[in-house]
């Protein structure tokens, strides 16, 4: 007998969907859930999902079967594309059949953003069905160019070898949205060293991520889920030449135009065609230079996932291109919530937090949604997560690790505030934002070990100006003084 | 404030022993007690370099040398003994870490303050012993790591793994290890080798403000970062086998797990909040301080009551965040070697505070007086026959975890008779790092990054680089020379030595 009607269903098999619905389901174990993904739904592996007193469940690492459904039976997982909503019936209409929810969530994610959409050369590394496309083609590769300046193109750079890499941003500093100038200025060294070959054996210190199995089936293109934080983890991105890293750096540049061989061939003259390195193809930048390579990296954003959506429903939109949510990550349509990337955050927030699409924030949606809607059904008040009070992430860039916190680029200050400094060559880079003798913010790379104390100074909110740049004096045991 | 010379400064300085100064009064404004720290060579050097270099401006302005923060508690309103400063004193907000300091219940004027206390209220210690050898733990000492690893989350933004309801958290505030143990997460006995038995009693979740149940909400059962860890460790010496014995410790090689941690963000703000709220308050009650960090109240005041109920909550929070992750630790290490925490003889050994107010009963010129102690930076040592310590430690004494800095060899103390006298049952917590100004290294490494940052109308201010380790200055009161100064002062003697064989932290 199938089930057409659910009372919470949620569209989006990333890390948005897979928190709400496990949230879901721990919330609510006698009620029926939904998960419709177009894509393969990615799990997380942990050796343990849920810790009480008694009980005791572990996760098996690599399970052929969806995960999902196994350890929280209340929910039916279907992989199938959602083609309508028609929201005032509260009903989803997709390839194969229609459902009735009480209440939705969309984490239908972004669509990547690809500089020419019908160039063959050009690929997107935005999600899971991209990730695997390129470490086919990186493996022929001597040369390869990649456009963006985000957490992936970043990524992506220092993880790529035995292959030549020209990185074309658009800002006049590397990684511009995560880090600011001068720690782009101190990461770059790294760029010229050789890769540091991960450390296999170390333990890990938090939940991994990765994609289930093979049951991917091609539906559309720019239906896959996007990357979480280990998406590098077991891929070998290596090319055809045998050097670690060869990096050449293009700042301030856009993408004029690309350009198959033969296109670009006829545009010059005999003598230069004569002269010319044969790539299969060429990408003009506006600053004029041309460069051939094996194929293009586009790792220049995402758009919100909303088409299916706005067909047939009068959702508001943020500029963006995001859903609107408000601070209980509901849309303005009655019972239907969004979390990820999908959404915009159109609540006024804390002072120390915002949006950036990162999947730690999917992941910190997606739950709160889940406790919103569970709340709201129960008739009960609920408090805001207090992951919405600051800015917190964890990454790594070119084998640093970097932990950025609240306003950790002074991000709405204007040139109300004042900066505190501390570098050690190679070792760490330590900034800190103050306004008005307060953190606001901080970025922390290399191992600081001061993560935990600054967390601590922005939410306590303490006068910190009788110190000055004492603070950061690393003679003094500052994370001990604040104990 | 006075400024003097270095030479004038030393007069207020007696020796009065071979590892004990005296603070007279007079070394700061209005002293009403002398204060006292306890210091071998090696850490007299240490505390005295760093005054000098405050006395020759080489100090740093915000941050006061350990014998001035000492001096400045002496000058708290109901002080009673000495302003006391164990081996590992260091420069702390408010007081110093390592500055113990009581204050007559009985008198009307005496304070509480939450800088006595510190932010991380009830960061403490927890050592659980087992039965293993080291011989049996290295070969999987990996996999062991990333077995704990996976049941305690460590770092920033890191959520816990035992589910929890805000009612929880209430409950959790109020009862402390007896919410542990209702839930099934703790042994009975566990409660037996706890200081307060793991609960404090005039906790009031009501004086926990809002926004620190939400911070505290996430983080039950964390680890989170900085220096708390969870270390597996072996028994390296047993100094004292009567006692070792009592607590369960047979042979060198022993396997131990030790747990470093406190209340986390709702410890921090619950001192926040007090401070604001006493800060206020002084003014009105005519409080005065020689530093505005010693922000204090009325032990009877609306205030005072507040902050010692709220701190109280932020106590239990503690523990049953220890007793969350011993829990977390017993099953992991069942696992691992394919038994039952109980087979595995997992007890706890003791479990200490030293980021904590208490009242206690002690005898002061030979009159018994109830007294409210500050411990920051400073663990209980109660002496043998102790009604407060459990019935199997009555002949050997409290038993007082020392945790080293991460990666270096913890001790495990006992009380002691004369401790009670001088301290008022207090020891030392652990290591510290005194003041001192490295010579500044004539650095422009950073000049690429700094032209690079620059921004029209924004000021930027440099902290000179981290030195590497060999070059470091030897500032550092490492944790070995602390507490042979304790022994040698008589104020609590070592037991067992223990050193680590892998770290867990964030």
């Amino acid at each position: 007998m199938m089930e057409h009607e659910f009372k919470y269903a949620v569209i989006g098999g990333g890390i948005a969907g897979v928190t709400c619905v496990e949230q879901l389901s721990a919330l609510c174990p006698d009620d029926k859930i939904l998960l419709i993904t177009a894509s393969s739904v990615v799990k997380a592996i942990t050796n343990i999902s849920k810790v009480t007193s008694i009980l005791e469940d572990f996760c098996v690492v690599e399970k052929p079967s969806v995960y999902i459904s196994e350890n929280c039976p209340n929910v039916t997982v279907k992989q199938t594309r959602v083609t309508n909503l028609q929201a005032q019936k509260h009903k989803i209409i997709t390839d194969e059949d229609e459902y009735e929810y009480g209440k939705l969530c969309v984490c239908m994610g972004g669509t990547p953003n690809i500089i020419s959409k019908n160039c063959s050369y050009v690929l997107g590394i935005r999600d899971t069905e991209s990730v695997q496309e390129f470490q086919k083609r990186i493996a022929n590769a001597q040369r390869i160019m990649i456009i963006g300046n985000g957490g992936i193109a970043t990524e992506l750079v220092y993880e790529v070898e035995d292959c030549e890499v020209i990185w074309a941003i658009k800002d006049k500093s590397i990684s511009k949205s995560f880090i600011d100038a001068g720690a782009a200025e101190f990461l770059l060294p790294q760029l010229s060293q050789d890769k540091q070959s991960s450390t296999g054996s170390a333990p890990t210190k938090r939940r991994k991520y990765t994609i289930d199995g093979n049951k991917f089936r091609d539906i559309g293109h720019g239906t896959g889920t996007a990357l979480g934080p280990d998406w590098s983890e077991g891929l070998l991105l290596k090319g055809l030449d045998k050097i670690s890293h060869n990096v050449k750096i293009e700042y301030n540049v856009e993408v004029e135009a690309v350009m198959e061989k033969d296109e670009y061939r006829i545009t010059l003259t005999d003598a230069e065609q004569d002269a010319l390195s044969v790539w299969p193809v060429y990408v003009k930048l506006t600053n004029g230079t041309v460069y051939g390579c094996d194929f293009v990296v586009s790792a220049t954003g995402v758009t919100p996932n909303t088409e299916t959506l706005l067909k047939n429903n009068k959702f508001e939109v943020a500029e963006d291109g995001g859903l609107k949510v408000n601070d209980k990550m509901q849309t303005n349509i009655l019972d239907v919530y969004a979390a990820g990337d999908i959404c915009s955050a159109f609540w006024n927030p804390s002072p120390t937090w915002f949006q950036m699409r990162l999947w730690s924030q999917a992941r910190q949606m997606g739950s709160y949604a889940a406790k919103s809607m569970v709340s709201h059904t129960r008739n009960q008040d609920i408090l805001m997560d207090f992951c919405f009070e600051m800015f917190a992430h964890v990454t790594r860039f070119f084998n640093y690790k970097v932990v950025l916190l609240g306003r950790y680029n002074a991000q709405g200050l204007s040139t109300n505030y004042e900066l505190l400094l501390r570098v050690t060559k190679g070792k760490e880079y330590v900034k800190v934002v103050l306004k008005g003798g307060q953190m606001q913010g901080a970025i922390l790379i290399g191992e600081t070990d001061l993560e935990e104390t600054f967390e601590n100074l922005i939410l306590n909110k303490m006068d910190l100006s009788r110190y000055g740049e004492d603070l950061l004096d690393p003679n003094i045991d500052i994370e001990d003084y604040f104990d | 404030m006075v400024i003097r010379t270095y030479n004038e400064e030393q007069q207020y300085l007696e020796k009065i022993s071979s590892c004990a100064w005296k603070i007279k009064k007079g070394f700061v404004p209005n002293m009403k007690v002398e204060g006292v720290f306890y210091a071998n060579d090696a850490l007299e050097k240490l505390m005295f370099d760093e005054l000098k270099n405050s006395c020759h401006s080489q100090g740093f302005g915000g941050f006061l040398p350990g014998m001035k923060q000492i001096a400045n508690v002496a000058a708290l309103p109901g002080i009673i003994g000495k302003s006391v400063g164990l081996p590992d004193v260091h420069a702390g907000y408010g007081f110093a870490i390592g500055n113990m300091a009581a204050f007559d219940m009985g008198d009307p004027k005496a304070i509480v303050s939450p800088g006595g206390v510190g932010f991380d209220i009830n960061c403490g210690v927890r050592l659980l012993r087992t039965n293993l050898s080291e011989k049996d733990v290295s070969p999987v000492k990996e996999q062991l790591a990333q077995s704990l690893f996976d049941h305690i989350p460590v770092g920033v933004g890191s959520k816990g793994v035992i589910p929890m309801t805000a009612k929880d958290l209430e409950e959790a505030l109020e009862m402390g290890m007896d919410w542990s143990l209702r839930e099934g997460y703790a042994w009975a006995e566990d409660k037996e080798h706890c200081e307060e038995y793991g609960r404090m009693l005039q906790a009031d979740p009501a004086k926990v403000s809002m926004r620190a149940k939400k911070r505290g909400l996430p983080q039950l059962g964390t680890l989170g970062a900085g220096n708390h860890y969870v270390e597996i460790q072996v028994v390296d010496e047993i100094y004292n086998k009567f006692a070792a014995n009592k607590m369960g410790i047979e042979h060198k090689g022993q396997v131990c797990v030790m747990i470093h941690s406190g209340s986390r963000g709702l410890g921090h703000q619950v001192a926040t909040d007090a401070l604001v709220a006493m800060e206020k308050a002084m003014k009105r009650d005519k409080i005065e301080v020689n530093d505005r960090q010693l922000a204090c109240a009325h032990i009877r005041s609306q205030e005072g009551q507040d902050y010692l109920k709220g701190m109280a909550g932020a106590a239990n929070y503690a523990w049953v965040n220890r007793t969350s992750m011993t829990f977390l630790t017993r099953q992991a290490f069942a696992k691992m070697f394919h038994s039952t925490p109980d087979d595995l003889d997992m007890h706890v050994i003791y479990d200490v505070s030293h980021n904590i107010a208490k009242v206690e009963e002690h005898f002061v010129e030979g009159k018994q007086r109830t007294l409210l102690l500050h411990r920051k930076g400073s663990t209980r040592a109660f002496p043998p026959h102790h009604p407060l310590i459990p019935v199997d430690y009555q002949l050997t004494g409290q038993p007082v975890l020392i945790g080293g800095t991460m990666g270096t060899c913890s001790y495990i103390l006992t009380g002691t008779e004369r401790g009670m006298l001088e301290t008022f049952g207090s020891t030392c917590h652990g290591a510290g790092r005194a003041l001192s100004r490295a010579k500044s290294r004539r650095n422009l490494d950073y000049t690429d990054v700094l032209d690079a940052l620059a921004e029209k109308g924004i000021s930027i201010r440099v902290a000179s680089p981290k030195l590497v380790m060999e070059e470091a200055p030897q500032s550092y009161k490492n944790v070995t020379d602390v507490v042979d100064t304790c022994h040698a002062a008589g104020i609590s003697e070592k037991a067992i030595k223990l050193r680590p064989i892998a770290v867990i932290k964030g």
